[in-house]
C-alpha cells in the first residue's frame, strides 16, 4: 500500500511527541495505574514500531529511490540510538547498583530483612537485585515511624521489588536516553515514575493501611533532612496527590477502557497498516 | 558464615578498635574466633580482599601486614548516601526508587497535611 509509510510515519510522530504530553497533563488517569502504566507502554512501543515501519515500509513501497534511501537512514538511526541507549543504561545501572550493594552490604546493620542505615536523614528506598533485592531505611525513619507506618513503608517498597517496576523505568529512561528531546520522553519517564509509586502505594495501602502509610509519607516528607539532593519521588505536590489517590474510590470501567486503548494502539496499526503492507509485498 | 558477613564483622571488629591504632590479620581473628568459627587463612583472605576494594588501609610493617578501616562507619555511610545516592539520582534518576525523602518547604508541609486530614476524614 502507497499510503502505509505516511500513515506509520505520522502515527509515529503523533504517539512520540503530543500523544505523551497530553497524557501527562491528565491527572485522572493516575486513578486506574495498572491500566495507564499499560497505556504508557503501549504508546512508547506503537511510537518505535511505527517510526521503524515508516521507514521500512518506505523503502519497500518505493523502492531504491531518494526518499526510501533516507527513510531507511531514518529508521536505521532510530534503531541504533535505542540499542546504544539501551546497552548504555543497563551497564551503568547494574554497576552502580553492584557496587551501591557493596556498600551496603558492609556498613548498615541488618535487623529482619532490613538493612538500617545510621542516619538521621530519613529515607527509605529499594535496591533491586536478581539475586538478593534490599530494602533499605535509615535510623532516622525508624525513630520517626509507629510501627504500622513502618509496615506501609516497608510494603511499599516489597511492591516495588516485586513487581519489577524498575524494569518499566529502565525501559522509559532508555527511551529518554535515546531520544532525550523533540520526543516527550522526559514527561513519560516522569510520570511512568509517578504511576510505579501509586501502584506500590496501592499494595501497601491494602497490606498494611492508607492511613498509616499516608501518615508515614507526611511524617517523612515534613521531616527536615540535613542534606539536599537525594533524589525524591517527586515534588510535594505529587506527594499530595498520591495521599489523595489513597483514598480514591476504584474505576473499573476506566480501568478497562484505557486497557483496551492500550492494546488497540499496539494491535491496530498492526492490523491495518502493516498487514496489508506485508500481505503486498508477496 | 556467608563471606559477605565475614568482611561487615572485619570491619566492625576494626571500626571498634582505637581509630589510630592499627590491626594485625591475628588480631582481628583473635577478636572474632570467640564468636564463630573462622580460620585464620580464611579472615587474612577476606582483610586482603578489603583493602584491595579500598574498604580498609594495608601497611607492611616488617614481615606483617597492619590494617585499619579506610574511614569511620558514619564517614562511609555519608559517603555512600552523598556519592551513590546522588549518581542514582542525577545520573539514572529512574533508578533511584527512592521513597519518601523530600526537601520540603513549609507550604509543601502543610499541602501535606490538608491531604492527609482529607484521607483520615473520608
Amino acid at each position: 500500500m502507497q499510503s502505509t509509510p505516511w500513515v506509520l510515519a505520522l502515527l509515529g510522530v503523533v504517539l512520540a511527541g503530543p500523544v505523551p504530553a497530553v497524557l501527562a497533563r491528565a491527572g485522572w488517569l493516575r486513578r486506574t495505574p495498572l491500566s495507564t502504566m499499560l497505556l504508557w507502554q503501549g504508546v512508547a512501543l506503537a511510537a518505535v514500531l511505527s517510526a521503524l515501519g515508516a521507514g521500512l515500509s518506505l523503502a519497500t513501497t518505493h523502492g531504491w529511490s531518494t526518499p526510501s534511501a533516507l527513510a531507511l537512514v531514518v529508521t536505521a538511526v532510530v534503531a541504533v540510538r535505542l540499542a546504544i541507549a539501551g546497552h548504555r543504561v543497563g551497564t551503568s545501572l547494574r554497576s552502580l547498583r553492584r557496587h551501591h550493594r557493596e556498600q551496603l552490604d558492609l556498613v548498615t546493620r541488618r535487623r529482619g530483612r532490613l538493612a538500617v542505615l545510621e542516619t538521621e536523614q530519613p529515607l527509605a528506598y529499594c535496591v533491586p537485585s536478581l539475586r538478593t533485592s534490599r530494602v533499605v531505611v535509615s535510623q532516622g525513619a525508624l525513630d520517626r515511624l509507629a510501627p504500622d507506618e513502618l509496615d506501609a513503608v516497608l510494603a511499599h517498597e516489597r511492591a516495588h521489588l516485586r513487581a519489577r517496576h524498575d524494569l518499566v523505568l529502565e525501559a522509559f529512561s532508555v527511551l529518554h536516553r535515546a531520544f532525550p528531546r523533540w520526543v516527550s520522553s522526559a514527561s513519560a519517564l516522569r510520570e511512568v515514575r509517578m504511576l510505579v509509586e501509586v501502584l506500590a502505594d496501592r499494595v501497601a495501602a491494602r497490606d498494611a493501611g492508607a492511613q498509616p502509610l499516608a501518615r508515614a509519607l507526611v511524617g517523612l516528607a515534613g521531616a527536615p533532612s540535613p542534606s539536599a539532593g537525594l533524589a525524591a519521588t517527586g515534588s510535594a505536590s505529587e506527594l499530595a496527590d498520591r495521599i489523595d489517590l489513597l483514598g480514591a474510590s476504584p474505576r473499573p470501567v476506566q480501568a478497562v477502557l484505557v486497557s483496551l486503548v492500550a492494546v488497540g494502539l499496539v494491535v491496530l496499526p498492526t492490523a491495518f497498516v502493516v498487514a496489508p503492507w506485508l500481505a503486498g509485498l508477496t | 558464615m556467608a563471606y559477605g558477613d565475614l568482611e561487615r564483622a572485619v570491619l566492625d571488629v576494626l571500626w571498634e578498635a582505637d581509630p589510630e591504632s592499627w590491626l594485625t590479620v591475628r588480631e582481628v581473628h583473635a577478636a572474632l574466633t570467640p564468636a564463630r568459627d573462622v580460620a585464620y587463612t580464611t579472615v587474612m583472605t577476606v582483610m586482603e580482599r578489603l583493602a584491595r576494594k579500598q574498604h580498609i588501609v594495608q601497611r607492611k610493617d616488617g614481615r606483617a601486614y597492619l590494617y585499619r578501616p579506610r574511614a569511620s562507619r558514619s564517614e562511609m555511610v555519608a559517603e555512600l548516601l552523598n556519592d551513590t545516592l546522588d549518581d542514582f539520582s542525577t545520573h539514572d534518576r529512574q533508578s533511584a526508587l527512592v521513597a519518601f525523602v523530600e526537601d520540603a518547604s513549609p507550604d509543601d508541609v502543610a499541602a501535606l497535611r490538608a491531604a492527609l486530614a482529607r484521607l483520615e476524614g473520608a
